[in-house]
């Protein structure tokens, strides 16, 4: 054999294994509206940047007539590449390789991206679409399924892991994607879910479609499981290449910067009257949090799900800032069980990758309601506190009105470590409301009045005027600083710039125990 | 009298149905129909909802969206009458909770096909209120 018959079966080779499962597999692909793992791979990338790893590994199982199958590149293309111009490992199941299947060799490749990314502080994102575990490989499926596990949980908070899913993900294939920081969905061409229809009828006799049980819309609305759904592949593909724009490569980087051309001192007049007259009216926080940031530009986390706080990325003088805040607009802006959980895990994110934390806080408290208690807030609450104690990147907080009881300590507060917290004059920082307070303060003066409606409702106002507001807290320090609504931008501008090298010590510890 | 279990979004109620001949009278139900899922202490607001269903058991099923109460609190105002077309986003319902109005709004666009609470009323957690199509 001579060198060039060599390199020319290389070549063939090599464009073997491009066509993965074959053209009539392909077409099928995309005739569901889905793309193959190397299309995928390719948008998802700069142009020409990916190379390709282990395409030449194959399967070596007997088991079943497995012998006779062949698995171009074991169904998973892996590799690394660039998106714009930084480095990113990304693996992708190949749905029309054995329907994706993970076998041994399959999880081996995907195990050793994984691995390759956490030792250089490289981000990793995962395409799954998969019919499940290769059953004919039996147990050395579940070792694949648990391997990547590990590395999942060794990677987690060392280099961000982002999953997408654009097909099936079934079984015991979810946790990897649960361990992972973010999860992506499309509309209608993906699922996850632990059990399928079939086997929840069958245990159950509850009758669902595969897309009301663990459809996009399902994960990202009702169970929280996703953070992002798109209406196709592409769309979701560059919301991957935005939110790894906000994102350093690993937990020992800087933010990333851009060059920011929104002005620093820019003052925002509508904010002086955005907050009702009547606390009792809502409005939105959204356009406090776009009047406020780089170009308005908010790259909002789990838009549909706990829509009563809102979470995401934006920029702060070109730098990546993460955002909290309540909604007014949606269930009073109350923090549950889920609000909780949401805010939390934010939180968490940005202090594991040195992501300085903007919480804007508008709060009348924790929900109260039996389902709440019983459904365990205590436990999901404490998240919060825990979340916002145990973080040591910059904290800011700006009170824009109701502050109350234990969810005004939840949000930021000074006593879990906030840097700088300022408060709007619209605040109300008390230990509960008006009409709560006054009932419990005057309930002698109430009782013994001869008209106690009329006292009542003075001694609210009485309250209102003397506590429903930040010069109280501003007093004891605990507010830093009341400013006019205008100006919250170039205060935030320059308070990241003062807190820029924080430095702050945690007792060392193995971990802690988080209230999950 | 016959019974049926209907699905609405998720939410099973036991209606019973009985047809109207020529020349019968038609007795009121001996006892309103209740979700079977074990909520007795449902909120009197809710009972004309629960025998919706029972004049049209067709009409809410299929394609219906209703429109649950997010939280406990007292309803300030129903801004919508059956049969009236909405927009995604119009305001449907003011609920009165945490101290705060709370605009309830309509998730998609469509017709109010029944209300099932009125002002004044108090409603606890994922009360239905309004059903649209």
């Amino acid at each position: 054999m001579s060198n060039e018959d060599k390199l020319q079966e290389l070549e063939s080779a090599k464009l073997k294994l491009k066509d993965g499962g074959g053209q009539a597999r392909i077409d099928k692909q995309h005739s569901s509206g889905k793309l193959t793992a190397r299309e995928r791979i390719d948008l998802l990338l700069d142009q020409g940047s990916f190379i390709e790893i282990d395409a030449f590994v194959q399967h070596r199982s007997v088991e079943f007539g497995m012998d006779k199958t062949e698995a171009p590149a074991d169904g998973v293309v892996t590799g690394y590449g660039t998106v714009d111009g930084r480095p990113i490992y990304v693996f992708a199941q190949d749905f029309t390789v054995v329907g994706g299947s993970l076998g041994e060799m399959h999880a081996m490749k995907i195990a050793k991206v994984l691995d390759m990314a956490m030792k250089n502080g490289v981000p990793v994102i995962g395409i799954n679409d998969s019919g499940g575990a290769r059953i004919q490989e039996g147990v050395d499926a579940l070792k694949g399924y648990g391997d990547i596990f590990f590395r999942n949980t060794m990677a987690s908070g060392v280099i961000p892991q982002i999953a997408v899913i654009m097909g099936p993900c079934a079984g015991g294939a979810v946790y990897s994607p649960a361990l992972m920081d973010f999860v992506f969905m499309v509309d209608k061409t993906s699922q996850m879910f632990i059990t399928g229809p079939q086997v929840v009828q069958a245990v159950t006799g509850e009758a669902v479609t595969a897309e009301q049980l663990g459809g996009a819309m399902t994960h990202n609305s009702t169970s929280g499981v996703a953070h992002f759904m798109y209406s196709d592949e592409k769309s979701c593909i560059e919301g991957i290449r935005k939110l790894l724009s906000f994102l350093p490569s690993n937990n020992l980087e800087d933010v990333p910067w851009q060059e920011c051309d929104d002005d620093l001192n820019r003052l925002a007049p509508d904010l002086n009257y955005i907050v009702p007259d009547n606390p009792n009216k809502p409005y939105d926080v959204k356009d406090i949090i776009t009047a406020v940031i780089d170009n308005g530009d908010f790259f909002e986390v789990q838009p549909y799900y706990a829509q009563n706080v809102v979470v995401g990325f934006a920029r702060m003088n070109g730098k990546t800032v993460g955002i909290v805040a309540n909604q007014p607009k949606v269930m009073a802006g109350s923090l549950d069980i889920n609000a909780s959980d949401k805010a939390a895990r934010f939180v968490r994110f940005c202090d594991a990758f040195n992501i300085p934390l903007i919480t804007f806080t508008d709060v009348p408290g924790y929900l109260p309601g039996v389902g709440q208690e019983h459904g365990g807030v205590i436990r999901h609450g404490a998240k919060l506190l825990y979340a916002y104690s145990e973080a040591t990147v910059p904290k800011i907080n700006v009170i824009l009105r109701k502050a109350y009881g234990g969810a005004y300590i939840a949000m930021s507060s000074r006593h879990l470590g906030a840097d700088m917290v300022f408060a709007w004059p619209t605040a109300e920082i008390a230990v509960m409301g008006p009409d709560g307070a006054a009932n419990i303060i005057f309930r002698k003066d109430i009782e013994a009045s001869d008209n106690p409606m009329e006292t009542r409702e003075q001694k609210i106002e009485e309250y209102r005027s003397q506590f429903a507001n930040p010069y109280r807290a501003a007093a004891r320090g605990y507010v830093d600083d009341i400013i006019v609504p205008e100006e919250t931008r170039p205060r935030l501008v320059a308070a990241l710039e003062m807190l820029a090298g924080k430095r702050e010590e945690r007792p060392a510890k193995k971990h802690g125990n988080f209230p999950v | 009298m016959r019974k049926f279990m209907i699905n609405v979004n998720g939410k099973s109620y036991e209606v019973e149905v009985e047809e109207i001949r020529e020349g019968t009278t038609v007795k009121p139900a001996a006892a309103p129909a209740s979700p079977a899922a074990p909520k007795a202490e449902a909120p009197a607001q809710a009972a004309p909802k629960a025998e919706e269903p029972k004049a049209k058991p067709i009409a809410a099923p299929a394609g219906a969206t209703t429109v649950s109460a997010p939280m406990p609190g007292t309803i300030l105002d129903v801004k919508v009458k059956e049969g009236d077309e909405v927009k995604k986003g119009d305001v449907l319902i003011i609920l009165e909770a945490m101290k705060m109005e709370n605009e309830i709004m309509a998730p998609q666009d469509g017709k109010v096909v029944s209300v099932a609470v009125s002002k004044g009323a108090s409603v606890n957690s994922n009360d239905p209120m309004i059903v649209l199509q």
